[in-house]
């Protein structure tokens, strides 16, 4: 059924286009998106030595009592 | 050639660099660049290879090969300067205020401290280990202030100093110094020692892992209660050959989480409470049950929790690479290749779980489902 505002139908032959078509414009996109993703990553940094959890770690403000005595 | 390891993880790569010891996550064709550039191919040549397979021109391959060695390769692969561990010139106090021994494993280790601070930064956590047998003392650890750092002695060697802020560290490195000795393998025949939770049943570790608050400590206190055995709190050593041992601190317990672990464990309530100002936050220790040395046994699952008092129960399988993510920056991985490799296969067969709970009777039975491959 024909829509009722013809300029809006993109069911239209005006905007059709073949899957072929489809495809070269989708490859087209897709080498960019893969060219993005090589530069798309995260670096992640373990902890240069072993650690407690600062949570559990009791810390005191620097220059708390007893810490520069 | 630099030396660097990569492994496939669902759909993308994990590369570790020697050098900088990162871990760096990334699409599997940039993986592929990384290699080809390590193994010292043109630039040209490398983006003549995939400008035919991209279809794209060779100035933008060129390009895309130019960025990937810069902001991947270079910087992991070239020597920053050297963090050492500070160990500033220092006299030994002539005296020290306090004086603790305590039991572990088969070791007596005696601990001097020059004020009643540092005794308050160490004792804690290992104060149900004290023993009044001093009569074989086989190490020695002296800890100091001197030059604006606090230091660490063991059997009169500088092991390090540090500043306030890194207060964490001087205890990591503390607590590590007594796995060294207590199993007999120094530092670097550890894997890592990862910031989680352990238990075991069945001669089998779950590690209980998530950002601080999520209630590792409380869980692990629980499941204690259900008859799993405690293997380690907030640092889990695990060796080259990645058997997870055991670390006898006490849990920590805070505040909050006392109403839910009175009932199981009385003893909270007279327990000592330490008061720790910056943090706005009141901790007991609970010591752990049976802690069995001998029984060094493998990891099963990785296991991120987290307590919600607004969700009964969900349990699903976590992605590996968010978990990576979360895993890596909170733990200390071994920079040695060996150790690095080991920690890749190790995580590579890890399954991964998110539970989130309020119940807790359906939490300790998704953990038991998740020991008998019932899940």
């Amino acid at each position: 059924m024909k829509s009722k505002n013809p300029q809006k139908d993109f069911a239209s032959d005006e905007f059709t286009i073949s899957r072929k078509e489809a495809l070269k414009k989708i490859g087209k996109y897709g080498k960019y998106t893969a060219l993005t993703a090589i530069g798309t990553f995260i670096i992640l940094h373990p902890k240069k030595a072993q650690a407690t959890s600062v949570d559990n770690s009791g810390l005191i403000a620097p220059g708390a009592d007893g810490f520069f005595d | 050639m630099h030396e660097f390891l990569s492994k496939a993880v669902e759909d993308k790569s994990i590369v570790w660099f020697k050098v900088s010891n990162n871990y760096i996550i990334l699409e599997e064709l940039a993986a592929q660049l990384v290699h080809q550039i390590l193994e010292n191919k043109t630039p040209q040549k490398i983006a003549s290879t995939l400008a035919e397979k991209l279809t794209i021109s060779e100035q933008e391959a060129i390009k895309a090969v130019h960025d990937v060695n810069n902001r991947i390769v270079i910087p992991n692969t070239t020597k920053s300067k050297e963090e050492q561990i500070s160990k500033s010139k220092y006299v030994l106090p002539t005296s020290f205020a306090f004086q603790k021994h305590y039991h572990i494993h088969n070791k007596v280790f005696k601990v001097e401290f020059a004020n009643e601070f540092q005794l308050s930064l160490l004792h804690p956590k290992f104060a149900h280990l004290e023993t009044q047998e001093t009569s074989k003392i086989e190490h020695t650890f002296q800890v100091f202030n001197a030059n604006h750092l606090i230091h660490l002695v063991l059997d009169g060697e500088c092991i390090g100093a540090w500043e306030s802020e890194n207060i964490h560290y001087f205890q990591g490195k503390f607590s590590m110094k007594i796995i060294e000795c207590i199993y007999n393998k120094n530092e670097a025949e550890w894997m890592g020692v990862f910031h989680a939770s352990a238990i075991n049943f069945k001669s089998e570790n779950i590690l209980i892992l998530g950002d601080s608050g999520n209630g590792k400590s409380t869980s692990l206190a629980l499941l204690q209660a259900q008859g799993f055995q405690c293997i380690a709190d907030d640092f889990v050593p695990i060796d080259q050959a990645q058997n997870v041992y055991s670390f006898p601190a006490g849990i920590s317990i805070k505040k909050n989480a006392l109403p839910v672990l009175l009932e199981e464990y009385p003893e909270l309530e007279t327990s000592a409470e330490y008061h720790y100002e910056r943090l706005n936050k009141t901790v007991r220790y609970l010591p752990p049950q049976k802690i069995d040395y001998s029984k060094a046994a493998p990891c099963k699952a990785l296991v991120f929790i987290k307590y919600d008092a607004t969700i009964d129960f969900e349990i699903s399988k976590m992605s590996k690479l968010k978990a990576f993510e979360h895993l890596v920056p909170d733990s200390w991985i071994s920079s040695s290749p060996k150790n690095a490799a080991s920690f890749l296969d190790w995580f590579e067969k890890m399954p991964c779980y998110q539970l989130t709970y309020s119940n807790n009777e359906l939490m300790y039975s998704a953990i038991k489902r998740i020991f008998e491959d019932d899940l």
